[in-house]
């Protein structure tokens, strides 16, 4: 296929499921920062540190004040984490971003997959958006979320899969594995700073994190009920089965690649993105049978995201037409 | 959903109820005692309606389409808006007889058009026997002189073309305008039709119109046969400027219905006089482009040095017969306005027949006779420049004032040859819906038909895109300047 239209089909599912996981995250701090009675700062700080909107925020909300209320209030984040048009990963942002490549590739798209992201893009820039934000938050988040995973649904049972999907789903994927490595790793990092803990409030932190992951449920039924922050980590980094682990997605998206760039293809190009993709593989896999506690845990997500960085870097180059 | 209410209720206003036929106008769909005969049934059906009922359909047609994006984008607005083209659910109805007749007309128009841009990029023979002044073809815009002596692949230069036409107050069909090059619009006859049989769907069953939903496949086979490889091999792409441009979502909407790629100029190179795509498994060999970019910006080599844009060396390519065109360049010099006026010649010229469809008798600038008459009846003609469309660089007589026309008379001296004038034609007008007066009443309608030309020869989709004034009193149909659509529904013959 054409590399441009692969460029598109690959950021189209960036977008899509950035978009999804800043609903879900905002949503999920909501509920948090009612239950779980933190300083609110410690709540929403770690929105815009995994987000890499943090220096943002400070310039254009807090006046460069790291003292200023701006960053306990959870309805200044969240405007700006939804509805700030400078950004580059707000949610509406990245519903104009899925929608804009979409429109590019409009003839790739099946109609069904087009309509849903048309739709949802024609709803944030409506007038019902902004009353629904102001009124029924949570309905506002819903209505992100199932808007996005419709359009992921239908992208996989209205499409040829063939190409096109695989670099969405690449997308999707290589997206999907930063937002968990970041979001553990400032949770991470952040909760086990807090100092004497209370069981109860850091069972209510560390269910929040698998929430804002869609994984509480799975995460319960493979523990058993034990909430600790190894087992969390743990799960997150290595849970086979759990289509939002980091090694879930990584060998998926070189799976995917795999029918893009067939490994015994030599004549094609794609070939160093494929070896640092199988190798960042081989890694995490490996990962599985070691314990994971305290900065180990920094360690691994940085080393996860700056190769999944480089990895983007390279396919970009050899595959997606960038000079 | 949209029939009547109950009969019980007594008599409810009917969609055409007070209906107000324009003065001096061929109206389409009624005549002086009431519907016309081949539509009576079709306008008894829609005339059930309530304006209530067709007001919610319109409404849910509109947001249908906004829906789908069929949309198009509004030049320079930052934000990138994008609007529909304004629909009118009322459809235009065009009896089997009145099709049969432009068919035949059309066709013949399209043979004899491309034989004579044949000639004038060949042998120039319409220039030595005198039919056409070699000045007006020589220094038309669209005449490309680098092109002369190259054939096209397969023998095809117009593959694509629309062909404007009016109706007088006689009902007479009139050709107004050849679009030869990348005439736009057909994705709005198909996406219309999707519309109004959604919302019409049993007066669309009891009218037996035509289909016009195969058009992109049509289109495929046209472009598949005039490849230089075999059909079965042939790699064919749409290549559209991209999503900012107003056209887009036609460009987008043809590659998905008929299959093939949409790429852009970067996405090609050429290499040793052939051309190729950039994919992700290295380059592939094009054979035929749907080539939805004006040609100054095909080939900067050749048209346009200064321009970022187009494929270099696709020229070279097309030249060595590596890859067809189309529609071909240099059409330009065929549907210039100032060539119009000679195209009944053209059609005795070559084929040795009488015109079929009549056109609008036009003053040619250039010649002396014309252009005295032109100057002295400049508040009754209406002047166009020969080079502009979309309703650009046009003096309304009727309407202008004396510093206009005052402007246009020292234009015409300046440059003859880029100006021609043809006395106002009253156009036909439609019933037509009009949400703020929340009724049916009659404005301005033309009709453009869809030429394809394949190595077989040329074939008529039955449809064809209604433009409509929708302001009243109007006479301009361009989408830019506040004209619409409807469906086009071509009845077939009685069995």
């Amino acid at each position: 296929m054409i590399s441009r239209v692969a460029d598109h089909c690959f950021w189209f599912g960036r977008y899509v499921e950035r978009a999804e996981a800043c609903a879900r995250m905002l949503g999920t701090s909501v509920s948090l920062a009612l239950d779980a009675e933190l300083p609110a700062e410690q709540v929403w700080r770690p929105v815009l540190v995994v987000t890499g909107e943090e220096s943002r925020y400070r310039d254009k909300i807090a006046n460069g004040d790291d003292d200023h209320p701006a960053w306990g209030d959870g309805e200044s984040v969240q405007r700006f984490m939804v509805w700030d048009e400078e950004s580059g990963v707000s949610l509406v942002r990245s519903i104009v971003g899925a929608r804009w490549n979409a429109r590019s590739i409009r003839e790739v798209l099946s109609l069904e997959a087009w309509e849903a992201i048309n739709e949802l893009h024609l709803w944030i820039r409506g007038d019902i958006a902004p009353v629904a934000f102001a009124q029924h938050r949570e309905a506002f988040y819903q209505h992100v979320r199932r808007g996005t995973q419709l359009t992921l649904g239908l992208l996989r049972s209205t499409m040829l899969h063939d190409e096109p999907l695989d670099f969405m789903w690449l997308g999707v994927l290589l997206e999907r594995v930063s937002q968990t490595a970041r979001i553990l790793d400032v949770h991470h990092h952040a909760f086990t700073h807090l100092g004497a803990r209370h069981e109860v409030v850091e069972t209510a932190l560390w269910l929040s994190l698998l929430r804002a992951l869609s994984g509480s449920e799975a995460y319960l039924k493979r523990a058993a009920g034990r909430v600790n922050p190894q087992g969390v980590a743990q799960f997150l980094v290595s849970e086979a089965a759990f289509p939002r682990s980091i090694a879930y997605c990584v060998h998926s998206a070189y799976d995917r690649l795999c029918g893009i760039r067939p490994p015994d293809r030599h004549d094609l190009p794609g070939g160093v993105t494929l070896e640092r993709l199988r190798v960042l593989d081989t890694w995490v896999t490996a990962r599985q049978k070691e314990p994971l506690a305290g900065p180990a845990v920094h360690d691994l997500l940085t080393h996860v995201v700056d190769e999944v960085h480089e990895i983007c870097g390279t396919l970009g180059k050899e595959l997606l037409g960038a000079d | 959903m949209l029939q009547s209410q109950s009969q019980s209720q007594g008599p409810v206003a009917g969609l055409f109820d007070r209906y107000p036929a324009l003065p001096g106008t061929f109206d389409e769909m009624f005549d002086d005692t009431g519907a016309r005969i081949p539509f009576a049934r079709i306008a008894a059906l829609l005339a059930k309606m309530t304006p209530d009922e067709l007001a919610r359909a319109q409404h849910l047609a509109e947001t249908a389409l906004l829906q789908q994006g069929v949309t198009f984008s509004v030049y320079g607005d930052a934000r990138g808006t994008e609007k529909i083209f304004p629909f009118c659910l009322v459809p235009r109805l065009i009896a089997a007889d009145d099709f049969r007749h432009l068919d035949r007309g059309l066709q013949q128009r399209l043979r004899a058009l491309g034989a004579f841009l044949d000639d004038i990029y060949g042998e120039q023979k319409i220039l030595a026997a005198g039919i056409v002044p070699a000045e007006i073809v020589l220094g038309a815009a669209g005449y490309r002189p680098m092109l002369r002596g190259i054939k096209a692949p397969g023998g095809v230069r117009i593959h694509i073309s629309g062909v404007d036409l009016i109706r007088d107050p006689d009902g007479t069909w009139r050709v107004l305008e050849d679009n030869l090059r990348t005439p736009s619009g057909v994705s709005y006859v198909v996406e219309n039709r999707l519309i109004s049989k959604r919302m019409f769907p049993r007066v669309f069953d009891a009218a037996r119109v035509h289909r016009v939903d195969h058009y992109p496949t049509r289109l495929a086979d046209t472009l598949r046969s005039v490849s230089p490889v075999s059909a079965d091999d042939t790699y064919a792409v749409v290549l559209t400027p991209g999503p900012y441009n107003a056209a887009y979502f036609e460009h987008s909407f043809l590659a998905r219905t008929m299959g093939l790629e949409l790429v852009q100029a970067p996405d090609l190179v050429v290499d040793g006089d052939k051309v190729y795509c950039r994919t992700t498994r290295g380059p592939r060999r094009v054979d035929v482009i749907y080539r939805r970019t004006d040609e100054a910006f095909l080939d900067p080599e050749v048209f346009r040095p200064d321009s970022v844009l187009g494929v270099p060396g696709l020229m070279r390519a097309y030249a060595a017969g590596n890859v067809a065109l189309a529609n071909a360049p240099g059409n330009g010099v065929a549907d210039d306005k100032a060539m119009y006026p000679f195209v009944p010649k053209m059609i005795e010229f070559y084929l040795g027949e009488q015109p079929i469809l009549e056109q609008v008798h036009t003053y040619v600038c250039l010649f002396e006779d014309d252009r005295k008459y032109v100057l002295e009846h400049l508040g009754e003609l209406v002047v166009k420049a020969v080079d502009e469309a979309g309703g650009y660089g046009m003096l309304m007589g009727p309407q202008s004032t004396a510093d206009e026309r005052d402007e246009f008379r020292r234009r015409i001296q300046a440059e003859p040859r880029r100006y021609i004038a043809q006395h106002r034609i009253e156009l036909s007008s439609c019933p037509t819906w009009i949400a703020d007066r929340g009724c049916v009443e009659p404005r301005r309608v033309d009709l453009r038909p869809y030429i394809l030309t394949s190595r077989e020869g040329p074939w008529v989709l039955p449809g064809g895109l209604t433009r409509v004034a929708l302001t009243a009193g109007s006479y301009v149909v361009n989408s830019s300047q506040g004209g619409g659509s409807k469906d086009t529904w071509v009845l077939k013959a009685a069995p």
